[in-house]
């Protein structure tokens, strides 16, 4: 089963991310390229800017992996790309796997993208339809569009749900109400 | 007669240092570092060297006085006390202490008591750095000592007893500021800082008090008591200043006058004085007697008179007169020469050339106050409008009180000065007394005023909130009115978290005082509590704009983005306030609660702890670990650390609540419910409390009595989902499928998404398990599952129920059935 993503991309992917209910966790993982041209890695790829990329230097499949120090819960991982402006570099086919570590991948989603522009939000989902717990994730570029052989990559975001679980035993609610709220913690 | 070069030297060197002195008074720091380079070189010697060194550090430099001092190695008192302080601010603190007391690894190593000898009037000042290297070094007793002594020197060090409360001491104010004299006729002790060279320059400048002040009349009563040799010490002797007297009403002359005053006949006196007392020194180039000549700087102060009348009250420390603030009820007689309080924070004790002239520096400016005559009938009522000359009366003053009273002051100044300028060279020895008399009346005013706040500060670092509100509010008005007094209480109601009242209160300190800085990053917090974005980012931007160095800005910056959700930008922010000071205990804390909420714990737990570490009494960092071990589930960590902090903060019934939920969470219901009980009486309006143990009452299945604490808490808090959805529980248990589904729906139009998914569950297990109980009319609001087929026509989901939302207060069932349909 694969997602296909074509033409402009007009949903809002933040909108849950103001409201507290997800939340980046790109910065508790350690992040690897299998190939890179210099001045076009990890950095590029990972800050806040649309103009900076990662451009593969290397045979495909083109792998971005995410690492992360404790198995975490992952919502959604999300792409932002650009086909007017990366034309033939621009992903085309991305496999998204997920394991422990290297030798222990599955892949859990594909997705086909046919000049995408803008943000795509890929929620990874186990069989019991709850967001996936793992290690690692791994992003392969299959194929990019016009058969390029280098990828452009703008950015990723990997996202985490908030406070996954049950509070109600804990006491911890998130309370609706103002007053309750200004009670419930002391700061 | 020829003269002695050294003499010749010293006339080069008066008058440079008078220039260097004047310069500092007035800020312009670059000349006075510039001459006092230039005399270092011409003149190296301790005093030289102090003065350049104060140069730099004055003109924040701390860097450079430290290296400065370090290089010249001066035995003599003020450098090591400046090195001390240098070394204090740039965070050796190792070193400050060496410099002052010895190395601690040494074996020889003074005691406080040698300490405090060998130091004499600076002691207090020594003993308040030596606490603070101590308590910075977790010598916790051995700070509270020299706190303790620092104060028993010096009681108007509010600082020193400000720490003793912080650190956990319990001190009775009472005993700390009181007058430690015997006897009324006997002058008051001084300080041992001397304000020789403020005085020179000033004397060139005359009635510089008046520039200060705005005020249109000089103070003629400040120039009677000059150089008051007021010893705070009673170990110091009494030093008569009649020699002072004859020479008072000429100054006072001039400067009502406003002409030149004589100031070639005080510099010749006191150049007559220097030759007296340096004679025995020859700080000629190259030559330098160093150990003969500081300690007698320094112990002639507390001698017996010395030779010239004049050295004598130069050699003593000077005050400005504690002025008293008239009133029209007040008795007019004590009115002339109010006494005028004075730190001059100059430790060069000799050369007080023209300290009759020189009592207005700037420094007093604001601290030209003093105490009501009226201090003689009541000294602890109201009617004592005492004013206070320690260092936050700076911050404290509204100036419009200041100038009033100068006013009044001077009115009545002027009419009693002719008389009184005759009586002065007749009436010597009754002047004097009438001074003393006066120090003591202002004295005992200060004193007074500062153990009504001692008590009350005292009250709130216990965390007695309301006991501290009581004591603060006895204020005299003027008094209260200030910022440091309003934010005192502000902090009190925070504590009690009642943050309306105390969000109020803060608001008046801004309007009140809008550079007041210090406990504006509690202001954020209450802000934050109270959901306020506006208001919190206007506050963040107006400190940012009036102290970009202060944590304070900093933190509400980060409470700013915090409240907006922007957690990762309120960490930034956070961080920001520790680089800006690495002592902030709340940045800490405030840092701590951020990487809680982006569920960093380990992160969080090390800035909790660092938080203990530079304050153990800061309960929020208490509760801010064992709120990472409540998420973790480590129950009985969790409650360790609340009653900790509780052991801290008493009276908080959020802690309260916190510690029954964790209880309750061990199996331990019953102790959780008389937590509770107690938290609910010290706090009615805690409606969280009530929450808590109706969810814990349903726990343990007295069902009845939780359904009337949520009934009470409807009421209370009515747009809480979450009541309504332990309401629904409640009545699902008890039977009531109706009422259960009712208040789910109601749970769930307050809050559509279920931000507690549990929500939904919750309704599905009830559909999953009384299938065939659907009640359709019911059932319209319940949201986009559907489990049972028949429910598709009706379901619409929250979405409808958003645009009116149920109305609470009239019958809600009626009005539930009717949007249903």
């Amino acid at each position: 089963m694969s997602i296909k993503i074509s033409g402009t991309q007009t949903t809002d992917i933040f909108k849950d991310e103001k409201s507290g209910k997800l939340r980046e966790v790109g910065n508790q993982a350690a992040w690897s390229l299998s190939s890179c041209k210099p001045g076009f890695g990890v950095e590029q790829l990972r800050d806040d800017g649309h103009d900076t990329y990662w451009q593969s230097d290397g045979p495909q499949p083109h792998l971005a992996n995410i690492q992360f120090r404790r198995k975490t819960t992952i919502y959604d991982i999300c792409f932002y790309a650009n086909y007017k402006a990366d034309e033939s570099y621009t992903p085309n086919k991305i496999s998204i796997r997920a394991g422990n570590h290297f030798n222990d991948l599955i892949e859990i989603e594909q997705l086909e993208m046919t000049e995408p522009v803008g943000w795509m939000s890929i929620p990874l989902k186990d069989s019991y339809d709850q967001p996936i717990r793992t290690f690692m994730i791994q992003v392969a570029i299959l194929s990019n569009h016009q058969n390029g052989r280098d990828t452009h990559v703008r950015r990723i975001k990997i996202r985490s749900p908030t406070q996954s679980f049950n509070l109600s035993t804990t006491g911890l609610q998130n309370f609706t109400s103002k007053e309750l709220q200004m009670y419930s913690v002391v700061r | 007669m020829t003269v002695d070069p050294n003499i010749t030297e010293m006339i080069h060197q008066e008058p440079v240092q008078a220039a260097i002195w004047d310069a500092l008074n007035h800020y312009a720091y670059p000349d006075a570092a510039f001459l006092a380079e230039r005399l270092f070189a011409e003149a190296p010697n301790h005093d030289t060297l102090y003065l350049l060194a104060t140069c730099y550090f004055r003109a924040g430099r701390p860097i450079q006085a430290h290296l400065l001092l370090q290089k010249h190695d001066s035995p003599s008192h003020d450098c090591k006390y400046l090195l001390a302080k240098c070394c204090i601010e740039i965070d050796k603190l190792c070193e400050a202490e060496s410099v002052l007391v010895g190395d601690v690894f040494t074996k020889y190593n003074s005691s406080l008591d040698e300490v405090e000898v060998e130091y004499g009037n600076m002691a207090c000042h020594v003993f308040s750095l030596l606490a603070s290297v101590y308590s910075k070094t977790d010598r916790i007793e051995k700070a509270v000592e020299c706190y303790k002594r620092s104060l028993r020197l010096n009681p108007l060090l509010w600082k020193s007893f400000e720490r003793l409360c912080q650190l956990g001491e319990k001190v009775d104010p009472c005993q700390i500021f009181q007058n430690t004299l015997p006897v009324a006729d006997t002058p008051l002790p001084s300080f041992s800082i001397g304000v020789a060279d403020t005085i020179s320059p000033i004397s060139t400048t005359h009635s510089p008090g008046l520039k200060l002040l705005n005020v249109q009349s000089p103070m003629p009563s400040i120039n009677v008591i000059p150089a008051d040799s007021i010893n705070l010490t009673p170990d110091n002797q009494n030093v008569p200043i009649i020699s002072q007297i004859p020479t008072a009403p000429k100054v006072t002359r001039i400067k009502k006058n406003n002409r030149e005053p004589p100031t070639g006949l005080s510099k010749a006196m006191s150049r007559k004085t220097l030759f007296n007392i340096q004679s025995p020194l020859s700080p000629s180039f190259g030559v330098m007697p160093f150990d003969s000549s500081s300690p007698r700087i320094h112990n002639m102060p507390f001698l017996t008179p010395s030779p010239v009348a004049l050295s004598e009250t130069q050699l003593k420390d000077v005050e400005a007169p504690y002025k008293k603030p008239v009133t029209r009820r007040q008795n007019q007689n004590l009115v002339p020469k109010p006494p005028v309080f004075n730190f001059c924070g100059n430790s060069k004790s000799q050369d007080i050339g023209n300290q009759q002239s020189g009592l207005p520096n700037v420094r007093r400016s604001s601290r030209l106050f003093g105490n009501s005559s009226s201090v003689k009938e009541n000294n602890k009522s109201q009617g004592n409008k005492t004013r206070l000359t320690s260092p936050k009366a700076i911050n404290r003053k509204s100036k419009s009180r200041t100038i009033k009273s100068q006013q009044e002051l001077n009115e009545i100044n002027k009419e009693d000065y002719t008389a009184d300028n005759k009586s002065y060279i007749n009436d010597a020895p009754s002047q004097t007394q009438m001074i003393i008399h006066m120090q003591h009346q202002s004295m005992a005013g200060v004193l007074t005023l500062l153990q009504a706040l001692g008590k009350g500060y005292q009250a709130l670092s216990d965390y007695n909130s309301k006991k501290a509100i009581d004591l603060f509010s006895k204020l005299p008005e003027h008094q209260y009115n200030t910022g440091w007094v309003l934010s005192q209480i502000a902090k009190s109601f925070y504590y009690m978290a009642n943050y309306h009242k105390a969000k109020r209160l803060f608001q008046e300190v801004r309007r009140l005082e809008p550079y007041y800085l210090e406990s504006m990053d509690l202001y954020s917090t209450t802000l934050w509590h109270l959901q306020l974005e506006v208001e919190l980012s206007t506050l963040a931007k107006d400190l940012t704009e009036l102290d970009k160095t202060s944590p304070q800005a900093w933190c509400a910056t980060g409470n700013c983005f915090s409240l907006q959700q922007e957690h990762d930008l309120a960490i930034k922010f956070f961080q920001r306030a520790l680089q800006v000071d690495p002592n902030c205990s709340y940045a800490y804390t405030l840092l701590g609660h951020e990487y809680v909420t982006t569920e960093e714990f380990d992160k969080a737990m090390a800035c909790f702890r660092n938080a203990v570490r530079v304050d153990i009494r800061l309960y929020t960092a208490w509760y801010g670990i064992g709120l990472i071990y409540h998420k973790q589930e480590k129950y009985n960590l969790a409650e360790l650390h609340f009653r900790k902090a509780l052991s801290i903060n008493p009276e908080s019934s959020v802690l309260m609540c916190h510690v029954a939920v964790v209880q309750h969470a061990q199996k331990k219901s019953e102790p959780a419910l008389k937590t509770l009980e107690k938290a609910i009486s010290i706090d009615p309006k805690n409606a969280l409390c009530k929450f808590h143990r109706a969810s814990i009452l349903f726990a343990v299945d007295k069902d009845q009595e939780a359904l009337k604490e949520l009934e009470e808490l409807k009421q209370l808090v009515p747009k809480e989902s979450l009541v309504y959805f332990l309401i629904g529980k409640v009545h699902r248990k008890l039977g009531n499928t109706h009422l259960s589904l009712i208040n789910f729906s109601w749970a769930t139009d307050l809050d559509p998404q279920g931000a507690n998914n549990s929500i939904k569950e919750a309704i599905d297990k009830r559909y999953s398990t009384d299938a065939d109980d659907d009640d359709v009319i019911f059932g319209g609001n319940e949201g986009s599952f559907d489990p049972v087929g028949n429910l598709d026509e009706l379901g619409e989901g929250p979405s409808q129920s958003d645009d009116n939302g149920p109305v609470f207060d009239q019958d809600l069932q009626a009005v539930e059935s009717d949007e249903s349909l």
